[in-house]
C-alpha cells in the first residue's frame, strides 16, 4: 500500500548496518557484481584494483566461477603493492588449474619475486609458483625449490619444504630422487622450523625412504622439542617408523613382551600382570587381555586388514614374529633418545602432538614405564570436545588392551552432562572394560545416578555398560542382576501407557544385559529367570525367549503366550500369534519324538528355523566384532575403523639394514671427511705471526687454491697440476660446479644439468654465496628451455695482490703548524705483541726545515702517568688483556736527532678508547709541544681471520638476523684502472679480473682483512659483473670475536658498480661502525 | 594433508571456502553434510571426523559457525582438529567474536588469514603474536582510515623477525613505555556430587595465564610455593622443560600480551565451596521441587554470579518455580536458569514449587542433573601458590602483578 514506505525501512535498515560495517569488506561479500569488476582490475591505482580482487574474492567465496577475469587478473601479479599481489596470488591459486596458459604469463613474474630482497616476497612467490601445479612448469619449480632451501630467511626455507609435496604431487618420477634430495637437505636444516615442513614433506614423497634419516637420527630427535608443534606431530611419527625399521619392536613393551616368549604360558603371563594390575586375581580377564595386546601388535605391523585375511583368529599365535625382530627398549640407544626426547611433548599443549607422542610410548616404551601416558591422555579430556572425541577412541584401544593401566582413573571417564552422545557413550564402554572389583561399587553408584537421566539413548547405553560389567566382573552379577531387574520392572511400570521409542530402547538394552549375564553362568542364574519372564507381557518376550531347554521355560513360555493373546495391545496379540505358531512345532516337538518322528519337510524347515532364531545359533556370526580392527594410534584410520587411503602400518621390524645406512652415509660423510682433512692439513700457518703480518701474501693465496680439493677430493690431483701450470699466469679460476678445473679464465663451462643431484654437487653447492644467491640470474628466465641449469661459479684467486696493497697515509702534524717537522703515520697490519688492545701505528717523522730538529717524541696528552703505567705493562704481558692495564701508549724511543731532509720510521702502540673518537696526543720537538689527534681507523681495530670458505659460511649462518647488516653504496675506481689498463697495456687482460682486483685492493688497503674468497658468475654477458661476490674475514681484536663481509656487485664491468655490502658480526655497534666504514671508503 | 576447509554458517550456508592443494574439493560436499546433520540430527554435528562418501570430514562448531576441513587421505585427525580450533581461535582474537556477519564482513581478512596460517594443506604460521603482525587486525582507526583515505592494505610489507629467531613467538625489538607482567591463576572446579549428596568427583582445571608487556628478550621464571600439587600440566611452547622437570620451575621468554603460559590439573579436592541440594518429590501426577543452596566451605572471598542450570524433563507439562533470591527464568525448550548473583551472609537462598506432569503419569522417573555456576574472584581454591616471578634483562624493573580467581567449571548435581 506504501511501497515507498518500504523502500525507506529497507534502506534505513541499510544505512544502519552501513554504520556498524563502515570500512569493513562487507559491501563487497554481499554485492560483489554491483559495479562492473573489469575495468577495475585494469585500473592504474592500486585502491581500486584490490577493490576488484576483493569482488572476485567474494565470489569466489559464494562458489560462483569467476574464472573468465583470470588474464586480467594475471597482469596484476607484477603490482608492487603486496596486499594486490596477495589478493591475485589467491584468485590464481583457486584457478591456476583451470585456465592453465595464462597461469603460465605469471611465472617470469614469480621467478622475479624469488630474487627480491624481501623475504616475504619470495616466500609468496615461491608459493604461487608450486601452488599453480602444472607439468610444465616443474623444472622451473624444482630449480626454485632447490634455490630456496637454502635462502637464508627461515621462513622461505620453511615455504621451499611446504613446496615439495606440491610437485611431488604431479607425479613426475624423474623429479623423485631430486625432490628426496631437498627434503634430505631441509632436514639437516638448522632451524628446527624448517625441519618440522621437512617433516611434512618426506611423508609425501618418500614416507618409506627411511635410510635418509639415518645420519640425522639423533640430531632429529635432539631438535625434536624445539620444532614447531605441528612439525612435532609428523616427525615423531618418522621417528618412530625409523626405529622400527631400524631396531625392530622393544621386546620390554606392552604390545610384544608376548611375542618374544613365543608362546606365553599362562603363568609367566599372570605373573607380568600381577606386577602391573591391581586385580591380578582376574585371570580370565588377563588372558583376554594379552590376547588382544597380540591381534593389537600384529594390527600394528601388518595393518588389520591383511592381518585378519591371512590368518583369521585361530592361527594367531602361528604366526609369531621371528625373534630376531625385536629390540630392546633399555639397552638399544636409539630406542632410549626417541623415548626421551618424546616424554616433554606429553605436556605439549597441542593435543595432536601428545597423542602422537603417547603413541610412541604405547609401542615403544618398556611396559612399566607405559604408564606416564595415561595423566596427559587424560588431561587431553579437558580440551575442546572435538578432541575429546577422538582422544577417548585411542584410549578406549589403550584400555581394552590393558585395562589396569587406567582402572585407577576411572572418575575421569565419569560422564559430564555437555557431554556429547558419543562421547558418553564411548565413556561408558570404557568405564565397563576398566572396572576392577575395588572400583565396581563406585561406578555402579554412578551408572545409578545415570539411569535417571532424561536423555533415554544414554540411559540405555548405560544400562549395556552394566551388562559388561557384569559379564567382566562375575563376582558383581548378582548385584547387576538385582538392578536390571529393578529397571525393568520399574519401567513395565512407567510405559505402562505404551512405550514411547526411547523407553522401548531402554527395556530392551536391559533384557539384552540380562540375558548375556545369564548366559555366563546359567546354572546359578535359573532362578531369575523366572521373575523376568513372569514380570513382562511386552514385546520384548521375544527377545529374550531363547535358548533355555528347560521343561519349566516351555511352561512359563507357553503360559506368557497365552496370556498376550489377551493383551490390550494387538501388536503384543500379533506377536504372540506369530511366535506360538512358530513354536508349536517346538513346544511339542519333545512330545513327538517320543512317538513318531517329524513326519513333514514342513515341520522339520520350521523347527529348523526356530533353532536358528532362539538357538542362539545366529550368534557371533561376524567374525569379528567391528571395533577389534586395530590402527596405530593418533591416525585416521583408527577413528573410523578401516584403512583411510595413505594409511602405513608400521615398517617391517629390521628391514632397514646397517648396510643400506652405512652406503648411505659413506657418500655424504665422503665429502666432510675429506673437507676435514684438508682443513687440518691446510698451510694457512695460523700459528704463524708472520703469515698473518701481510694482508694477503703469495702463500695464503695459493693455499686458498688448493681450496677446491675441499669440495671434490678426487679432482684434487687435476687441480693441484693446475695450479702449477698456472704459476706464471696472472690469476688462477676454478669452476666450482663443474667435475674439471678450467684453468682458461673466462672460460664458459659445461653446465650441469641441474635435475641430477649427486651427493657431490650438493656439497659444491653448499659452497655457494647465499648472498649471489639473490642475485643469482639463474637460468630460471628461459621459460621455454625445459632443463634448467644451475648458474655456474668460478672461483678466482688473486695472485699478486698483496703486492699491490698500500695502507693509506694520513697526516697527523703538518709542516706549516710546526717548525718543519713533518710527521705521517698509518695503520700497520701487525698486531701487538703486548697487549689485544693496542693498535701498531706506524708513524714517519720528515724534517722538512733547513735544521736539525732533536729530541723529537711523541706522549700521551697527560705524560706524567705514562711512564708509570707503562712500566707497569711491560712487566706483565700477561695480564694485558684487563683493559686497565694498558696505557693509551706505548711510548716510542725518543729520536734524538733529525736531519734536514731525513725521515725516520717508529712504530707506535696505542689504545684507543673508542673505535671513533680520536686520541689526544702531544708531539715534543726541540723542547716544543704540539698537541696532535690521532685518528682511528675501525678496519685496523681487526686483524685477518684466515678461514677458508666453508668455514665462512658456517660461520656467516651463525651470525645471522640481528647481527647482519647491510648497506649499498657505488664502486667507481675499476674504470680508472680498467682506462689505465687500455692505454698501456697491450695485453687485454680480463675486465673480471681487473674489477676483482681493485675492489680487493681497495678493501685490503683499508682494512686489517683476510680475503677469503672471489667467487664470480659465469655469466653469458662477458660484461655482466652481476654475481661477483668477494668473501673477507677478520677478527675483532679487542675480543676476538669474527666479523664477515661480504661484497655482492651489481652491474656492468665497464662501468659504474652497485656493491652491496654485508656484515655479519656479533657486535653490533662495531659492526655497524665497520659496516659505515667500508661503504665511505669504497664510494 | 588438509585439502579444503568450508565455514558454514549456522543455516547451512557455505560462507567461504579454502581450497588447499590441488585436488578440488566440490562444495557439494557441503549440501551432502548438511543433508546428514539435518536427518541426523544434533549427534551428527558433535561428530568430530566423519567419513563421507568421498571425502573424511573433520568438523568443530563454535558460535554457530562449522569450520569444515576435508581429506582423502591418512592423516592425525587432531591435528585437523586442533588446527580448526586454532584458525576459530585467531579469528575471535580478530575479529572480536565469531558469527556470520563478522566472518562476511571480514571475508578477506580470513581469506588471508587461512593463506597464512595454512600452505598446501600443511599448518605453517599458527602463532598469533606473528600473525598480527603480518596481517593487521580490523579495528576502528583502520577502518576510518581505510574510509578516509581510501587505502586499507591490512598486508605488512615485511616479515616478522621472529620467524627466523630461536623464539618464534616473541616479535623482535619490542619496546614498551611502561614494563609490565601480570600472571592471572584462573582456575575452575569441576565437581560431580552424587544423587546421595556424596562428592564424588572434585578437581580443579587451572591456567596460568600472563599478560606480560615487556621491553626486549626477557627471560622469566616463576616458581611455585607448592610444585607437588600438581597432577598434569601442559606448557605453551616457550616454556623449557629441563627446568621444570628438575626443578619444577616455569623458565621461559614470554610472548607479547596474553597468553597461557600452563595448564593444569589438581585432582581429589574435599570439599566445594557451595553446596547445592536439589530435591523432587512425586505424587499424583505433580512433582515438587525445591533446590536449597548455601557456602560449605568458606574460602573468605564473596562467592559471585551464582547461577543453577537445567533442564526440565520431557514429560513435565508445566512448571511453576519461585525463589527467596535472584531469579527463575524458564525457556520455551525447558531450560531452568535460577541467576542467583552473590549469596546473601543472612539467609540461605532457595527455590521451590511444583512441576505438573504429562497426563497419565503418575510420578517423575527422570531426574534433571543440575549445573552450577559461581565465581570467586581472588582466590585459587586449589591452594596452588606462586612463589615469586624473577625477570632477568630487563633495563628497569617491571611492575609485577597477581590474581587469582576460581570458577566453575563442570560442577554438576544429581538431586536427592
Amino acid at each position: 500500500m506504501f511501497p515507498q514506505f518500504g523502500a525507506t525501512a529497507e534502506s534505513l535498515s541499510k544505512a544502519s548496518s552501513l554504520v556498524f560495517r563502515i570500512g569493513s569488506d562487507a559491501h563487497l561479500y554481499d554485492d560483489p557484481e554491483d559495479v562492473n569488476i573489469a575495468p577495475l582490475l585494469d585500473s592504474r591505482y592500486d585502491s581500486e584494483i584490490c577493490e576488484a580482487l576483493k569482488r572476485l574474492l567474494a565470489l569466489i567465496a559464494q562458489g560462483f566461477d569467476v574464472s573468465r577475469f583470470f588474464p586480467q587478473v594475471v597482469k596484476n601479479v607484477a603490482s608492487q603493492s603486496l596486499e594486490v599481489k596477495k589478493l591475485v596470488y589467491l584468485y590464481l591459486l583457486h584457478y591456476a588449474d583451470k585456465r592453465p596458459n595464462e597461469a603460465l604469463l605469471s611465472i617470469n613474474c614469480f621467478q622475479k619475486d624469488l630474487s627480491d630482497p624481501n623475504p616475504l616476497v619470495r616466500a609468496w612467490a615461491l608459493r604461487a609458483m608450486a601452488g599453480i601445479r602444472l607439468h610444465v612448469i616443474s623444472p622451473i619449480v624444482l630449480a626454485a625449490v632447490s634455490k630456496s632451501a637454502r635462502d637464508p630467511s627461515v621462513y622461505v626455507r620453511k615455504c621451499a619444504a611446504n613446496a615439495i609435496p606440491k610437485l611431488s604431487d604431479l607425479h613426475q618420477e624423474e623429479n623423485a630422487s631430486a625432490l628426496e634430495e631437498i627434503v634430505n637437505i631441509l632436514l639437516s636444516d638448522q632451524s628446527p622450523g624448517v625441519v618440522g615442513a621437512a617433516a611434512a614433506a618426506f611423508i609425501c614423497v618418500c614416507p618409506n625412504k627411511l635410510s635418509l634419516l639415518g645420519r640425522n637420527f639423533r640430531k632429529l630427535c635432539e631438535t625434536l622439542p624445539d620444532v614447531e608443534e605441528w612439525g612435532q606431530i609428523v616427525l615423531i611419527g618418522i621417528l618412530l617408523r625409523y626405529v622400527v625399521a631400524r631396531h625392530g619392536l622393544p621386546r620390554e613393551s606392552i604390545l610384544f613382551s608376548s611375542h618374544s616368549t613365543r608362546g606365553p604360558s599362562s603363568e609367566e603371563d599372570g605373573v607380568d600382570h600381577a606386577v602391573l594390575g591391581n586385580d591380578s586375581s582376574n585371570v580370565e580377564g588377563m588372558t583376554y587381555e594379552s590376547d588382544l595386546t597380540t591381534l593389537l601388535s600384529r594390527c600394528y605391523i601388518e595393518g588389520p586388514d591383511e592381518y585378519l585375511s591371512r590368518s583369521g583368529f585361530a592361527s594367531m599365535e602361528a604366526s609369531g614374529l621371528d625373534p630376531a625382530s625385536f629390540t630392546s627398549s633399555k639397552n638399544n640407544e636409539d630406542v632410549r633418545i626417541l623415548l626421551q626426547c618424546t616424554s616433554p611433548l606429553l605436556w605439549s599443549h597441542n593435543s595432536a602432538v601428545v597423542l602422537a607422542a603417547a603413541g610412541v610410548h604405547w609401542i615403544m616404551t618398556p611396559r612399566e614405564d607405559v604408564k606416564r601416558i595415561v595423566k596427559p591422555l587424560l588431561f587431553l579430556l579437558r580440551s575442546s570436545s572435538a578432541s575429546k572425541y577422538v582422544v577417548l577412541c585411542n584410549i578406549q584401544v589403550f584400555a581394552k588392551a590393558m585395562p589396569s593401566l587406567f582402572a585407577p582413573h576411572f572418575e575421569d571417564f565419569f560422564i559430564s552432562s555437555s557431554d556429547s552422545h558419543q562421547i558418553k557413550s564411548l565413556k561408558l564402554e570404557i568405564l565397563s572394560t576398566i572396572a576392577t572389583d575395588s572400583s565396581i561399587s563406585l561406578i555402579f553408584q554412578e551408572f545409578k545416578d545415570y539411569i535417571k537421566d532424561p536423555n533415554r539413548k544414554f540411559v540405555a547405553a548405560t544400562v549395556a555398560a552394566i551388562g559388561l560389567c557384569a559379564q567382566r566382573l562375575p563376582t558383581t552379577a548378582n548385584a547387576c542382576l538385582d538392578g536390571l531387574l529393578a529397571l525393568t520392572r520399574q519401567e513395565y511400570l512407567t510405559s505402562d501407557l505404551g512405550l514411547m521409542d526411547e523407553e522401548a530402547c531402554v527395556l530392551a538394552q536391559a533384557i539384552m544385559s540380562i540375558k548375556a549375564i545369564i548366559k555366563q553362568d546359567p546354572a546359578s542364574h535359573e532362578k531369575w529367570e523366572l521373575c523376568i519372564i513372569l514380570s513382562m507381557t511386552s514385546s520384548q518376550v521375544v527377545l529374550f525367549a531363547q535358548g533355555e531347554e528347560t521343561e519349566t521355560f516351555k511352561k512359563i513360555l507357553t503360559y506368557v503366550l497365552e496370556l498376550a493373546k489377551y493383551d490390550p495391545n494387538y501388536d503384543i496379540r500379533d506377536r504372540a500369534r506369530v511366535l506360538k505358531k512358530l513354536l508349536s512345532c517346538y513346544i511339542s516337538s519333545q512330545v513327538l519324538e517320543k512317538g513318531t518322528s517329524c513326519s513333514s519337510d514342513n515341520t522339520y524347515s520350521q523347527k529348523l528355523l526356530v533353532e536358528h532364531i532362539f538357538g542362539g545359533k545366529t550368534k557371533s556370526t561376524s567374525s569379528m566384532p567391528i571395533n577389534d580392527r586395530f590402527y596405530l594410534p593418533g591416525s585416521l584410520s583408527q577413528i573410523v575403523l578401516h584403512a583411510a587411503p595413505g594409511y602405513e602400518p608400521l615398517p617391517k621390524p629390521c628391514t632397514l639394514l646397517y648396510d643400506d645406512l652405512v652406503q648411505r652415509t659413506e657418500i655424504v660423510q665422503g665429502i666432510e671427511v675429506s673437507g676435514r682433512r684438508t682443513t687440518n692439513s691446510d698451510s694457512f700457518g695460523t700459528n704463524d705471526p708472520d703469515t698473518l703480518s701481510g694482508s694477503l701474501n703469495e702463500e695464503s693465496a695459493s693455499s686458498y687454491g688448493s681450496q677446491y680439493s675441499i669440495t671434490s677430493s678426487d679432482k684434487s690431483e687435476d687441480s693441484g697440476s693446475a695450479s702449477e701450470v698456472d704459476d706464471t699466469c696472472d690469476s688462477l679460476i676454478h669452476l666450482s660446479d663443474t667435475g674439471t678445473s678450467h684453468n682458461k679464465p673466462g672460460e664458459i663451462p659445461e653446465e650441469n644439468d641441474s635435475l641430477s643431484f649427486s651427493d657431490e654437487l650438493r656439497g659444491l653447492m653448499s659452497e655457494r654465496a647465499l648472498e649471489s644467491w639473490l642475485n643469482e640470474q639463474s637460468g630460471l628466465s628461459q621459460l621455454s628451455s625445459s632443463i634448467q641449469k644451475f648458474p655456474s661459479f668460478a672461483r678466482i684467486s688473486l695472485r699478486d695482490i698483496a703486492d699491490r696493497v698500500k695502507p693509506k697515509t694520513y697526516t697527523l702534524l703538518d709542516p706549516a703548524n710546526s717548525n718543519g717537522l713533518r710527521v705521517d703515520y698509518l695503520f700497520s697490519s701487525e698486531v701487538s705483541t703486548i697487549s689485544s688492545l693496542l693498535l701498531c701505528v706506524e708513524i714517519f717523522f720528515d724534517n722538512h726545515s733547513t735544521e736539525s730538529l732533536v729530541n723529537i717524541s711523541l706522549t700521551d696528552e697527560d705524560p706524567n702517568q705514562n711512564p708509570e703505567s707503562a712500566n707497569q705493562v711491560s712487566e706483565k704481558h700477561e695480564s694485558s688483556s684487563i683493559p686497565s692495564d694498558v696505557p693509551t701508549v706505548i711510548p716510542m724511543e725518543e729520536i734524538t736527532c733529525l736531519q734536514p731532509g731525513q725521515m725516520e720510521k717508529k712504530i707506535l702502540q696505542v689504545r684507543f678508547h673508542h673505535h671513533l673518537l680520536p686520541l689526544k696526543l702531544v708531539i715534543w720537538c726541540s723542547g716544543k709541544k704540539h698537541p696532535v689527534k690521532l685518528r682511528p681507523d675501525i678496519g685496523y681495530f681487526v686483524k685477518p681471520l684466515p678461514m677458508d670458505i666453508e668455514a665462512f659460511i658456517c660461520e656467516e649462518s651463525k651470525l645471522r638476523g640481528m647481527f647482519e647488516y647491510t648497506r649499498g653504496c657505488t664502486f667507481v675506481d675499476h674504470i680508472d684502472e680498467l682506462n689505465h689498463e687500455k692505454d698501456h697495456s697491450a695485453l687485454t687482460k680480463d675486465r673480471f679480473l681487473v674489477l676483482c682486483r681493485s675492489l680487493a685492493v681497495k678493501m685490503l688497503s683499508n682494512a686489517n682483512l683476510f680475503l677469503v674468497s672471489v667467487d664470480m658468475p659465469v655469466a653469458v654477458h662477458l660484461d655482466d659483473a652481476s654475481g661477483l661476490c668477494l668473501r673477507f674475514s677478520c677478527e675483532i681484536l679487542s675480543n676476538c670475536l669474527p666479523c664477515l663481509i661480504t661484497l655482492n656487485v651489481e652491474g656492468k664491468c665497464s662501468e659504474q658498480l652497485n656493491v652491496s655490502v654485508k656484515v655479519n658480526c656479533e657486535e653490533t655497534m662495531f659492526g655497524l661502525n665497520l659496516l659505515n666504514r667500508v661503504v665511505a671508503f669504497l664510494s | 594433508m588438509l585439502q579444503c576447509i568450508f565455514l558454514l554458517s549456522d543455516s547451512g550456508e557455505v560462507m567461504l571456502e579454502k581450497q588447499l592443494t590441488g585436488h578440488k574439493v566440490d562444495r557439494s560436499i557441503c549440501a551432502w553434510f548438511w543433508e546428514e546433520a539435518i536427518s541426523q540430527g544434533d549427534s551428527f554435528k558433535l561428530l568430530p571426523v566423519i567419513a563421507s562418501p568421498t571425502h573424511y570430514l573433520f568438523q568443530i562448531v563454535r558460535e554457530g559457525v562449522t569450520f569444515l576441513a576435508c581429506t582423502q587421505v591418512e592423516m592425525p585427525p587432531l591435528m585437523g582438529i586442533e588446527f580448526l580450533c586454532r584458525v576459530a581461535d585467531v579469528l575471535v582474537d580478530y575479529l572480536g567474536g565469531l558469527n556470520e556477519d563478522l566472518i562476511k564482513d571480514n571475508f578477506v581478512i580470513v581469506y588471508e588469514l587461512l593463506d597464512e596460517m595454512i600452505d598446501n594443506g600443511f599448518p605453517l604460521t599458527t602463532e598469533p603474536n606473528i600473525l598480527r603482525e603480518m596481517i593487521a587486525p580490523p579495528n576502528i582507526v583502520s577502518k576510518m582510515l581505510s574510509v578516509v583515505t581510501g587505502n586499507s592494505s591490512n598486508v605488512s610489507n615485511t616479515l616478522p623477525g621472529a620467524t627466523a629467531s630461536c623464539v618464534p613467538w616473541r616479535t623482535a625489538d619490542l619496546k614498551h613505555a611502561s614494563n609490565e607482567v601480570y600472571v592471572d591463576l584462573v582456575e575452575e572446579m569441576d565437581a560431580i556430587i552424587s544423587r546421595d549428596g556424596i562428592l564424588v568427583k572434585c578437581e580443579i582445571y587451572g591456567e596460568v595465564q600472563v599478560n606480560s608487556h615487556l621491553s626486549g628478550l626477557p627471560d622469566l621464571t616463576l616458581s611455585f610455593a607448592n610444585p607437588s600439587i600438581l597432577n598434569d600440566v601442559r606448557f605453551h611452547p616457550c616454556v623449557r622443560f629441563r627446568p621444570w622437570e628438575s626443578n619444577q620451575i616455569l623458565s621461559f621468554v614470554p610472548p607479547d600480551g596474553e597468553f597461557k603460559l600452563m595448564s593444569y590439573r589438581i585432582k581429589k579436592l574435599k570439599h566445594t565451596p557451595l553446596y547445592v541440594r536439589p530435591q523432587l518429590t512425586s505424587d499424583a501426577g505433580t512433582s515438587r521441587l525445591s533446590v536449597l543452596v548455601g557456602i560449605r566451605d568458606d574460602p573468605g572471598k564473596t562467592i559471585d554470579n551464582v547461577t543453577v542450570h537445567f533442564q526440565l524433563p520431557p514429560c513435565v507439562a508445566s512448571a511453576d518455580l519461585t525463589s527467596n533470591h535472584g531469579t527463575v527464568n524458564i525457556l520455551a525448550d525447558k531450560t531452568c536458569s535460577w541467576s542467583i548473583g552473590r549469596i546473601p551472609k543472612d539467609k540461605a537462598p532457595s527455590m521451590s514449587g511444583t512441576l505438573v506432569l504429562e497426563s497419565g503419569l503418575e510420578r517423575l522417573h527422570v531426574f534433571p542433573t543440575f549445573r552450577v555456576d559461581f565465581k570467586i574472584m581472588g582466590v585459587a581454591l586449589s591452594g596452588l601458590q606462586i612463589d615469586k616471578l624473577d625477570l632477568k634483562n630487563l633495563p628497569s624493573p617491571p611492575y609485577k602483578g597477581f590474581r587469582a580467581l576460581t570458577r566453575a567449571g563442570e560442577f554438576e548435581v544429581y538431586n536427592e
